[in-house]
């Protein structure tokens, strides 16, 4: 791409909204991230293989759906449950009996099931390249700045706030969001008020993994479904999350704005090496603030 | 010596210490009393640099330490031991005090010399001192609870402070062990010549040993001065029996 | 001093052993064909790379998860004086290390102002980035297909001239390794991870030691870089990539992180599964993840931990209870009120 060519304003706005549409599946994986990392003090290393997962269930899903419009909906349902199914299986059989254990024990762990689950993917799905249709109501493109923009893009736009709102409503207006809360900050008082930590934990896990889940059957239509996608999210998640603050929605949110459009900028003016924008832009933002854009809420 | 002046500091809508102000002159033996939740531990960690205060003046031999860090507070000549055991759990007793030696002798980024032949007669001496040199050997995480509570002080003793700050010493000890550790530490106070400034909850030993006592209500001083003094305070007699009951 | 640390070494109940190995490692290259002898100085160069790591994590306490990266900088920093540049063969050699310590500078000067957890997670996306960038930038790194026919001077390119300096190089290393370890610094290390908190309260500034441990660690990685590139004459990404990070973080779960040896034993184990196990299936990374999980859970303490605890008598052993008040400790944090 030239760069004269490239730098019309229309292009500009639509590489913005092409920037803060994948920054909303960015959004919907780091909240699930950032949602474990606060209630289990665990940055999850197979959020990313998980998220790998639902991108695969939903191929799989609308498949044998044989790519009828039905499909996509279908998959965008069952493909999270699928996850969150794989990760309350990994919790209850082997997760959950090392909470009582150093903290590094447990981050390993994820970092042994993330292995894992990447190469299982590997034996069920093979190392092709898969892709998922979207539906005819969400294909094609509407005119927008005088360029056109995706319908699926515009979709993904609308996606993004409801599982904001939803996600905040969940966490301080719901008994199980106030007691996950609760249970980040101490868990012994939350045990000796009656309640089982152990399943809070299970139940903070499974959620934030079906938001990975999610996020992959989102994600799937945009992109060519393959083997080490869960490389590349989790490492963006992971910053997102840093620059974000811990356990933070909003900032979840902020950081995956931020991410998404200077990464969509970055391909815009240096497509080879696209990636450095917005790694340039976290270290700035560590630099101002080391702990992150918004304060943790936990 | 030490000159703590209406100093603040709160947690999100908590307001833990709320003016406060402490003196300690040199060689005193100062204690800090008041019930439960009166800020003693959130004022010992505002004056060795734990935490920051929000407002006020900390002042120790005429310099400002507010705001430092802790490292740096120490190196001014403020040790301190911590009311939970914080000691290096997989270390040995020897190595424990052994590190607080060498980082006082600013040896700590030496990578050349083997540490076994350092700072060797210092941390020996330490441990006799306070009695503990026959577990030198003893890795600290295995030792009984009195016994670490002990390592705690040997450690702060380590940096050869000018001004110790032991808070709760004996907290979970057995009346035995810590009539034996009022003991040590008045011992300390008068054959090294520290000054000391510590809380304690077992008014008895309080009033037997300090020179100095200031009391903190709710985050408030109520009064600094001498046992007899405080004991005949009003204000003193209503945080302990009628502030109890409401609080 | 190296007189003092030989005798040292000779008074302590390790001294046979080692002498024993020492011995078997100078006679192997006599005794058995090329490919073993290729394979041990795999294991050398490797065992060098879990080392440092361990400096880090074992003596540190630092959740450095991507080591790996600065291994490959290492490597790639000596490649590509060597390929891309006239310079003389040492310079590539030495520029290894140095690429390496201050790519760990730069890195852990981010990281050590954060906790644990975010310390793990910024290593982790900041060493893929030094990946992503070495994958695309074609030009100049040879992108995924990396650089090969690597140089080497005349004297190395015979297969056993290459062991026995990998083995003169890494002895060298370990020795100095042992001397930072039991110095001053290396007592101040392990006492920061036993409790940071405690450290800053008498005088050590934790985040510079912090900081000194990883650019030491990373230097001595970018050491095991060159001896990749002198032992394969090639480098590739995945040298960078995080599997690689893993693999060494379980050599020193699995030789036993809080034993001086244990991660070159770790390095032995895994190096050698890989060979004879990796070839024979594409699922090694799942192999991995399961050894993983089953070290996690039965032997958290590493094979070398386990035999010291076997071989040691009980009063020099910590005992349950100390290892719940690390827990304990571990998680505790200053509560602020009295």
């Amino acid at each position: 791409m030239e760069l004269g060519q490239s730098l019309s304003l229309a292009a500009l706005g639509s590489q913005l909204l092409v920037g803060l549409s994948r920054a909303m599946i960015l959004f919907i994986v780091c909240a699930g991230l950032s949602f474990v990392l606060g209630v289990l003090r665990v940055p999850n290393i197979a959020h990313g293989a998980l998220y790998m997962i639902g991108a695969f269930s939903a191929y799989s899903i609308s498949t044998l759906c044989g790519d009828s419009p039905a499909g996509f909906w279908l998959a965008l349902l069952l493909a999270p449950l699928v996850v969150a199914l794989v990760s309350f299986i990994a919790e209850r059989a082997l997760f959950c009996h090392l909470y009582q254990r150093e903290h590094l024990m447990l981050l390993l762990f994820t970092f042994a099931l993330s292995l894992i689950l990447g190469d299982l993917v590997k034996i069920v799905w093979g190392a092709e390249y898969r892709s998922v249709l979207a539906p005819p109501i969400l294909r094609g493109s509407v005119p927008i700045f005088g360029s056109a923009f995706p319908r699926y893009s515009l979709f993904l736009l609308l996606i993004g706030p409801v599982v904001a709102v939803g996600l905040w409503l969940f966490v301080n207006k719901t008994r199980m969001g106030k007691i996950s809360r609760a249970a980040a900050v101490d868990r012994e008082m939350v045990g000796a008020l009656g309640i089982n930590v152990s399943w809070v934990f299970a139940a903070a896990f499974v959620i934030g993994c079906y938001l990975a889940g999610l996020g992959g059957a989102l994600v799937a239509p945009t992109i060519s479904i393959t083997l080490g996608m869960d490389h590349h999210i989790i490492i963006e998640a992971f910053l997102i999350v840093t620059i974000g603050g811990l356990g933070n929605i909003w900032g979840a949110l902020v950081g995956s704005i931020l991410f998404g459009v200077t990464h969509s900028l970055g391909v815009l003016f240096w497509p080879q090496f696209a990636i450095v924008f917005p790694y340039a832009t976290v270290v700035i933002v560590l630099l101002l603030r080391p702990t992150g854009l918004l304060k943790s809420v936990w | 010596m030490l000159q703590v002046e209406a100093v603040h500091k709160s947690f999100g809508d908590f307001t833990a210490v709320y003016g406060a102000n402490l003196t300690v002159g040199k060689g005193d033996l100062v204690a800090v009393i008041g019930p439960n939740g009166a800020g003693k531990t959130t004022l010992f960690n505002l004056i060795t640099g734990q935490l920051k205060p929000d407002k006020g003046r900390i002042v120790f031999k005429g310099e400002e330490i507010n705001g430092l860090p802790p490292y740096e507070i120490c190196r001014r000549g403020i040790g301190r031991s911590f009311q939970i055991v914080n000691i290096f759990p997989r270390l040995t007793v020897f190595e424990n005090v052994q590190v607080a030696v060498l980082s006082q002798q600013r040896q700590s980024s030496n990578i050349f010399s083997p540490a076994r032949n350092l700072a060797v007669a210092e941390t020996n001496d330490i441990l006799e001192s306070v009695g503990l040199l026959d577990k030198a050997g003893n890795i600290a995480g295995s030792l009984s609870h009195g016994d670490q509570k002990i390592l705690e002080i040997a450690i702060a003793l380590g940096n050869k402070p000018e001004l110790l700050i032991l808070d709760e010493p004996t907290a979970g000890m057995s009346p035995e062990e810590t009539a034996a550790t009022m003991r040590l530490i008045k011992q300390l106070a008068s054959t090294q010549g520290l000054t000391i400034l510590f809380c304690e909850h077992d008014m008895d030993v309080v009033f037997d040993i300090a020179q100095s006592i200031m009391v903190m209500h709710h985050g408030q001083t109520l009064i600094q001065g001498k046992p007899e003094e405080v004991r005949r305070n009003k204000e003193v007699q209503e945080a302990y029996l009628g502030g109890e009951v409401d609080a | 001093m190296l007189k003092k640390f030989v005798g040292s070494l000779l008074a302590t109940r390790y001294s046979l052993p080692t002498l024993g190995i020492i011995i078997v490692l100078l006679i192997w290259p006599l005794l058995v064909p090329r490919f073993y002898i290729y394979i041990l100085s795999l294991i050398f160069v490797t065992a060098l790379l879990a080392m440092s790591l361990n400096l880090t994590v074992g003596y540190g306490g630092l959740f450095q998860f991507h080591h790996g990266a600065f291994y490959g900088v290492g490597a790639y920093a000596a490649a590509l004086v060597l390929t891309r540049t006239s310079l003389p063969v040492w310079v590539g050699y030495i520029a290894g290390p140095i690429a390496a310590a201050v790519a760990g500078l730069l890195i852990g000067w981010f990281c050590v102002r954060l906790s644990q957890l975010y310390f793990a997670m910024l290593q982790i996306s900041l060493g893929s980035l030094i990946w992503a960038i070495v994958f695309r930038w074609y030009d100049f790194t040879g992108g995924d297909d990396g650089l090969y026919g690597i140089p080497r001077p005349s004297i190395l390119s015979s297969t056993n001239n290459t062991y026995y300096f990998i083995l003169l190089v890494l002895v060298a290393c370990l020795v100095a390794l042992y001397i930072i370890v039991k110095s001053p610094f290396g007592a101040t290390l392990q006492a920061i991870r036993d409790n940071p908190q405690r450290c800053e309260a008498i005088g050590v500034n934790v985040r510079r030691h912090q900081l000194m441990a990883i650019v030491i660690a990373t230097f001595f990685a970018g050491i095991a870089g060159v001896l990749f590139v002198i032992l394969e004459r090639s480098v590739f990404p995945d040298l960078l990539f995080w599997t690689l990070s893993l693999e060494i973080f379980i050599m020193c779960l699995l030789g036993g992180w809080f034993t001086f040896a244990g991660p070159m034993l770790g390095a032995a184990i895994i190096v050698t599964l890989r060979t004879f196990v990796g070839r024979h299936t594409e699922y090694w990374t799942l192999i991995l993840g399961v050894i993983l999980i089953l070290l996690i859970f039965f032997l958290p303490e590493g094979v070398m931990g386990y035999l010291l605890r076997i071989g040691e008598s009980a009063n020099q052993r910590i005992g349950e209870a100390a290892n719940q008040r690390i827990g304990e400790s571990a998680n505790r944090r200053i509560s602020g009120r009295s």
